[in-house]
């Protein structure tokens, strides 16, 4: 045999023979995906940071949409009574109508009853003892020494609070009234006037605000009759009705209902909760505003992936064709373009996350309203940026179905 | 040097795998086994295989209606294997249009075309792409994939063929590119590489899942014509030593040497 053999290399040294990569044993098709992505370092950039704006935008609204929803009904998810007794003219436990006690004491004489326990809330205002202005405060009037509801750390103080003109200031309380909680550390108890009444204010709980109260202030319910001297006692807000262990709310509400009448309601905790919920939802545009941001995220995102990827297939269409030329199904090309998708999906995604823990550490800090990830929403998003970027692939590859691979030669 | 250090002891394992390296026989495995057909004489027919290529008045138009505009005219012609045909003809005479009907990307209207004792006459989309994994096909540019480099755009290939085992694909993709004198440039770009070592490149691609057809389409035009005159010697070389026919479109002169037979064709209709 004396072939010629045109190329051969004169002593050629060994050469380097790359092993298998991780993505080939995953599926060659994501590792030819990742090659083509990676090639230009650039553009795979610029297609990550479109995605991750789109996951941010998606996980700051929605986060933001949850955490004003869950802050506003903070106060009646805190309620541990079995059963509440409200006006049917109550929509929110913020603006109550007030009812009879005596009906609230009625309830009493049923035998699955436990303890009735009434409860006052108002606004008021709140005189700033530094800046002199004054502020409105929502205030919650209950019997501190076995309350019905989760106000922590509010019953230790009972002794005190019992006492005249005390109340207790909820830690959360925006910035605006003051600089109350420094105040107590330094130097304990302070005066400042509530309703042009002089109070005493002896610490701070941490319960919480939200997009309907700005403060909170907690008393008994003597003292809540100091602060709004029009109101008569006997007209309450709320009636917490906590049932003897062992008995069904469901089943006892029918038989409280009938010793009510027509001038209450009384629901189940959860439908307190519910109650709440559809209140904020109808009376604040949350739902629309930080909805359409999500869904502007989303699109975001889908524009930009689109961009990509459309623009990714169109330049490696005579390479496309090639390939279908050479023996690969359209299927294959489609896989890859698809985890390209994915990729971008994931690269996206993960600082976008990071990202918006850290914007809702800010949005925490300046809106004074906790705002935190939840895995629901953390799934949810990504389920929507994975859909956001195969949709686009589909869509780029409508191209790749055209190509004709006879264009080749 | 050449001939007499092989690049990889492959041979001994041809055996193991007869989809792998039944074609091409290595310049090592020349001397280590005359065995095998492969080493039969480069222009001898065998005349027990059938041919690779059987045309029998295929005619081929684009367009329908007023538009039509027939391209091809009642050809009939065979290659057999181990052949080196030359398809010549000024442009515009349908040498591309046929080659895109042997290698199964258009579809034959009238007229029988059988490649590679396949039928492309009747022959179901997924039969076309089928029969398109048992031919290497060689591109006027070399349309490798820039992102990968070649050895990556070799090895692709095995893509088609998951029958392959990781072992082989990388001792074939090596002796592929060491046959086209690339070792040195294994992890290098396209970008990266000269014109010449792209279309070779492109030249161990086709080849390295031995294919049993080799469709070109003037594989020199991109080239300079030193270049150009080594791509053909080499794919000369590769066809002689492992009996694997070769259809090239060319309108390259200097070139005309290496084909066995010449096709010449005018308006559509092989010239005698």
């Amino acid at each position: 045999m004396t072939a010629p053999l045109p190329f051969q290399a004169p002593g050629a040294t060994p050469p380097t023979i790359p092993s298998a990569s991780v993505l080939r044993r995953l599926s060659p098709t994501l590792e030819i995906a990742w090659r083509q992505l990676s090639y230009h370092r650039t553009k795979l950039a610029v297609a990550s940071a479109g995605v991750l704006v789109a996951v941010m935008l998606m996980l700051v609204q929605l986060g933001i949409r949850e955490g004003a929803l869950e802050n506003s009904i903070s106060i009646a998810r805190r309620v541990q009574a079995d059963l509440v007794v409200t006006s049917p003219r109550t929509r929110t436990i913020f603006q109550s109508a007030q009812f009879p006690r005596r009906l609230l004491y009625r309830l009493q004489g049923h035998s699955a009853v436990q303890h009735v326990q009434e409860m006052y809330m108002g606004q008021a205002r709140w005189r700033n003892p530094w800046q002199h202005n004054e502020h409105p405060i929502s205030v919650f009037g209950i019997d501190p020494r076995s309350p019905l509801i989760d106000f922590p750390g509010y019953s230790d103080r009972a002794d005190e609070l019992l006492l005249a003109d005390r109340l207790i200031f909820d830690r959360n309380n925006r910035t605006s009234y003051g600089p109350v909680r420094e105040q107590l550390a330094a130097s304990g108890p302070f005066e400042t006037e509530i309703n042009h009444r002089r109070v005493q204010i002896i610490g701070a709980i941490p319960v919480g605000i939200s997009i309907v109260s700005d403060g909170n202030l907690f008393l008994a319910p003597h003292n809540f009759q100091r602060l709004f001297p029009d109101r008569s006692p006997g007209a309450i807000d709320l009636g917490l009705v906590q049932l003897r262990p062992g008995e069904n709310p469901e089943l006892v509400r029918r038989e409280l209902l009938s010793l009510l009448g027509r001038e209450c309601r009384l629901l189940t905790r959860q439908e307190l909760i519910d109650a709440e919920t559809r209140f904020v939802q109808d009376s604040a545009p949350i739902d629309f505003i930080f909805g359409m941001g999500a869904v502007v995220g989303f699109f975001i995102g889908f524009v930009v992936v689109y961009q990509i990827l459309y623009t990714e297939v169109i330049n490696h269409l005579p390479q496309f064709a090639t390939l279908k030329a050479m023996g690969f199904s359209d299927g294959t090309l489609l896989r890859i373009v698809y985890w390209q998708g994915f990729i971008l999906s994931v690269l996206g995604y993960l600082p976008g996350y990071l990202m918006a823990l850290w914007l809702y550490q800010i949005a925490t800090r300046a809106i004074q309203m906790p705002f935190s990830m939840t895995w629901q929403r953390a799934t949810l998003v990504f389920s929507l940026t994975l859909l956001m970027c195969l949709l686009s692939a589909t869509i780029a590859l409508q191209k790749v179905r055209r190509v004709d691979p006879a264009d080749v030669f | 040097m050449s001939s007499d250090s092989p690049p990889h002891p492959a041979p001994s394992r041809s055996g193991s795998n007869p989809r792998d390296l039944r074609e091409v026989a290595l310049p090592a495995g020349n001397h280590a086994s005359p065995g095998p057909e492969p080493a039969a004489p480069p222009t001898g027919r065998t005349a027990t295989s059938l041919p690779a290529i059987v045309a029998r008045n295929v005619a081929f138009a684009f367009g329908t209606g007023e538009l039509r505009r027939q391209i091809l005219f009642d050809l009939s012609f065979e290659v057999a294997s181990g052949e080196i045909v030359l398809l010549t003809g000024p442009s515009g005479s349908g040498k591309t249009t046929l080659l895109t009907l042997i290698g199964g990307l258009r579809r034959v209207e009238s007229g029988e075309l059988t490649v590679l004792s396949r039928p492309l006459h009747h022959a179901l989309p997924a039969d076309l792409v089928a029969s398109r994994r048992e031919i290497g096909f060689i591109f006027q540019q070399h349309n490798l994939l820039e992102f990968l480099t070649a050895w990556q755009n070799v090895e692709l290939m095995f893509q088609l063929h998951p029958e392959v085992s990781a072992d082989q694909v990388r001792d074939r993709t090596l002796e592929l590119l060491t046959l086209v004198g690339l070792a040195e440039r294994l992890h290098h770009h396209p970008s990266q590489l000269s014109g010449g070592q792209r279309q070779r490149v492109a030249i161990a691609r086709a080849l390295v899942t031995s294919p049993r057809l080799i469709l070109a389409d003037e594989p020199t035009a991109a080239l300079d014509s030193q270049t150009g005159r080594d791509v053909v010697e080499l794919l000369q070389w590769l066809a002689r030593t492992n009996g694997c026919p070769i259809l090239m479109v060319t309108h390259d002169h200097r070139v005309l040497d290496v084909a066995d037979r010449i096709l010449h064709i005018e308006d559509g209709r092989l010239q005698a």
